[in-house]
């Protein structure tokens, strides 16, 4: 094994596949994941995600391919001696345990001292700010409390891979929402590689260092989460990462990142990103990039077309309009509210955008 | 008129109140009423019976006859220790091969589950007495099992299967092995399979596993599976009667024909409720240690 930070990655895939019966789960995957980060593997349900994940913790054989974990293959060890640890979705709580011995159950296995086992105990249960409920049992405890319990459970063993299989989906909003900062919170103090599962962008964004989108197997886009966000590559990753309006356009100079609409029109966009050598692309651009006026007081925007409100919701912190456009279609617009004028359906406007907002889909 | 209007919604939601912490004990009315009718007052009866004395031709007289009690310890104590050890030795047995069975139809078959489960109730679609007559044609001298063990050599040209202690406890354990299987079935089936990977996770071994957390969480059901077993065997007398000999006699072949054959109910009656409480005592004791083992580590 190598010390943290000496550049191999904690966690790496190779070409990893798993075919079960009748249905391929998980197609030739390749994935390095550093080592200290919080790494988020997102995708829908039925993507893959979990297998991928029984697949690192040991769960589940491989049909073909390699796990490493810090350089080191273990892809036909037993979980046992794997030197990592899960959080599981329904939190596998020992029922006939305390939470004390649910915690210490790693430990034991491991024949460590028993003055270090309720020392490191103590000390996780402060972690994840379960002081004084070792005594009693898994099903005395919330839903939160438990969850942490799994939490507490798993760190305690020191474990080099946290891995974490939606922890926070049994738990209503506002106790996903504190968790979430708790989780990241407790990542940050203990500095393991997590590897949290989960099928909620926007859990993903807030929590993870790198986030990988999963589609049907295999891993499409991996990242930062801002640079997943603004330049997603592929119309999966585009939609599933939030709104978009997408359209197609034609390549009229990839020098100056000039397209052309279908009616002519000219867009804009960063030459930097039309390096593919494609004529026809398809273009995207978010809602809360888009800028709105009234025909009268024209925009700066190099992008522009016309078009007529259909819809104007006010939310409070901004309005979403829905813009109907002869050369895009319709199009989603958020404005931030700033005082600004505020548009009503049937008014016309000037839908306008800059070109570094653009990004291009495949 | 202030007062009543007041007080007349809040004496009605009191009264209501009333009615309502009632219902529960209406709901137990019933079974109260079985259990007082067909337990409780037959049980009295034969308490009451164990301590007359007398005889069938000049009747039996109520007169604290305690010493009706001795004999399951005096006369009858061989009989009353082979029940023990007999219903023991069918229990454990039971556990024995019930336990895996049990494991195996709750996590390997699949989807044969259900078969499995019929064909572990196979033998109640046959009347027990038809099935343990079966097994007298099974084990008979000139059977094929007696031939086979003596051809190999197991058992002696002169020996039997039939009519021996073994053949008793065989019996025992055939014929209880369900009530064993089923409540272990039960707690294993119920059982949250990841619990399984969580111990793996948590460095359990297979071996580890099984005994830190499949065992400690079947153990409900094996306590039920031993009681189940153990204390219908402990009263039993129809093995003996059919696989058995006079020699392997059980304390329920005493009462049996102290009641139906000597006619001396008080006899009967006595090594009955001695049995019972025996029994009980055992029961409570086992439970006892085995249930607070299940609640520490
Ligand atoms: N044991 C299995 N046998 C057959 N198919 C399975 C099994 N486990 C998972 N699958 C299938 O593999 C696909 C991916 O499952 P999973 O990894 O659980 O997805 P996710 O966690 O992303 O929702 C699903 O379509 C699922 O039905
Ligand atoms: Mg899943």
């Amino acid at each position: 094994m190598t010390s943290p930070g000496s550049g191999v990655p904690a966690v790496e895939l190779v070409s990893l596949t798993k075919e079960f019966a009748d249905f391929v789960a998980v197609k030739e995957l390749d994935l390095a994941i550093d080592d200290g980060h919080f790494f988020a593997l997102l995708g829908p349900s039925g993507c893959g995600k979990t297998t991928t994940l029984r697949m690192i913790g040991g769960f589940e054989e491989p049909s073909s391919g390699i796990v490493r974990l810090h350089g080191e293959d273990v892809t036909g060890l037993k979980p046992y001696r794997r030197p990592v640890n899960t959080v599981f979705q329904s939190y596998a709580l020992f029922p006939h345990l305390t939470i004390h011995e649910n915690v210490a159950f790693g430990l034991r296995r491991q024949k460590i001292d028993p003055g270090e086992v309720n020392r490191r105990v103590g000390e996780v249960l402060e972690l994840v700010q379960l002081t004084g409920r070792g005594r009693q049992r898994p099903r005395q405890l919330s839903g939160g409390q438990q969850q942490r319990v799994a939490l507490a459970r798993a760190l305690v063993n020191h474990p080099r891979v946290l891995l974490l299989d939606e922890p926070l989906g049994a738990l209503d909003l506002k106790l996903r929402k504190e968790m979430q900062i708790e989780l990241k919170r407790i990542q940050q103090e203990v500095g393991i590689t997590f590897i949290h599962v989960t099928h909620d962008q926007e859990e993903a964004m807030t929590m993870a260092d790198t986030i990988a989108v999963m589609h049907g197997g295999t891993i499409e886009r991996m990242g930062h989460p801002d640079e997943i966000y603004e330049d997603p590559r592929t119309t999966f990753v585009a939609g599933f990462l939030g709104a978009s309006n997408l359209m197609d356009a034609r390549v009229i100079s990839p020098e100056q990142g000039k397209l052309v609409l279908g009616d002519g029109t000219p867009v804009w966009i960063e030459p930097s990103r039309l390096m593919n050598g494609a004529t026809t692309v398809s273009v995207g651009v978010r809602p809360e990039k888009l800028h709105l006026s009234a025909p009268d007081s024209p925009l700066e925007t190099p992008n522009r077309v016309p078009g007529t409100v259909t819809d104007a919701s006010f939310t409070g912190a901004s309005t979403q309009y829905l813009v109907d456009t002869q050369q895009i279609g319709e199009v989603a617009v958020t404005i931030q509210n700033l005082g600004d004028r505020r548009f009503r359906a049937n008014d016309q406007v000037t839908v306008g955008w800059y070109p570094e907002h653009c990004f291009l889909v495949t | 008129m202030t007062a009543a209007t007041v007080s007349g919604p809040a004496v009605s939601a009191a009264s209501a109140a009333r009615r309502r912490r009632r219902i529960p004990y209406l709901l137990l009315l019933p079974g109260m009423a079985w259990l007082l009718l067909f337990f409780f007052l037959p049980l009295a009866q034969l308490v009451v019976t164990s301590l007359e004395e007398g005889s069938l031709e000049a009747g039996f007289n109520f007169a604290w006859a305690w010493d009706n009690y001795g004999a399951l310890f005096t006369t009858y104590r061989g009989q009353f220790l082979r029940s023990l050890v007999f219903a023991g030795i069918a229990t454990l047995l039971s556990l024995l091969i019930g336990y895996p069975l049990a494991y195996a139809i709750a996590f390997r078959t699949g989807r044969y589950k259900p078969l499995f489960l019929v064909l572990l109730l196979m033998p109640f679609l046959v009347p027990f007495l038809l099935r343990t007559l079966a097994w007298r044609i099974i084990l008979a001298d000139e059977g094929l099992v007696v031939t086979t063990l003596q051809s190999i050599g197991i058992l002696g040209s002169s020996g039997r299967v039939l009519a021996t202690p073994m053949a008793v406890v065989a019996g025992l354990t055939y014929n209880l092995m369900p009530f064993m299987v089923l409540p272990i079935y039960v707690a294993l089936e119920k059982m949250d399979k990841a619990l399984l990977e969580a111990s793996a996770d948590l460095y359990g071994s297979p071996f580890v596993s099984f005994w830190k957390v499949t065992w400690p969480l079947s153990l409900p059901g094996v306590i039920s599976g031993t009681l189940l077993t153990f204390i219908p065997a402990a009263g039993d007398y129809v093995e003996v009667e059919l696989l058995g000999n006079p020699q392997s006699a059980m304390v329920g072949n005493v009462i049996e024909s102290k009641f139906l054959n000597v006619i001396d109910y008080p006899a009967a009656a006595a090594l009955s409720v001695g049995l019972m409480v025996v029994v009980v005592f055992l029961v409570v004791f086992y439970v006892r240690r085995v249930g607070t083992e299940e609640l520490v580590t």
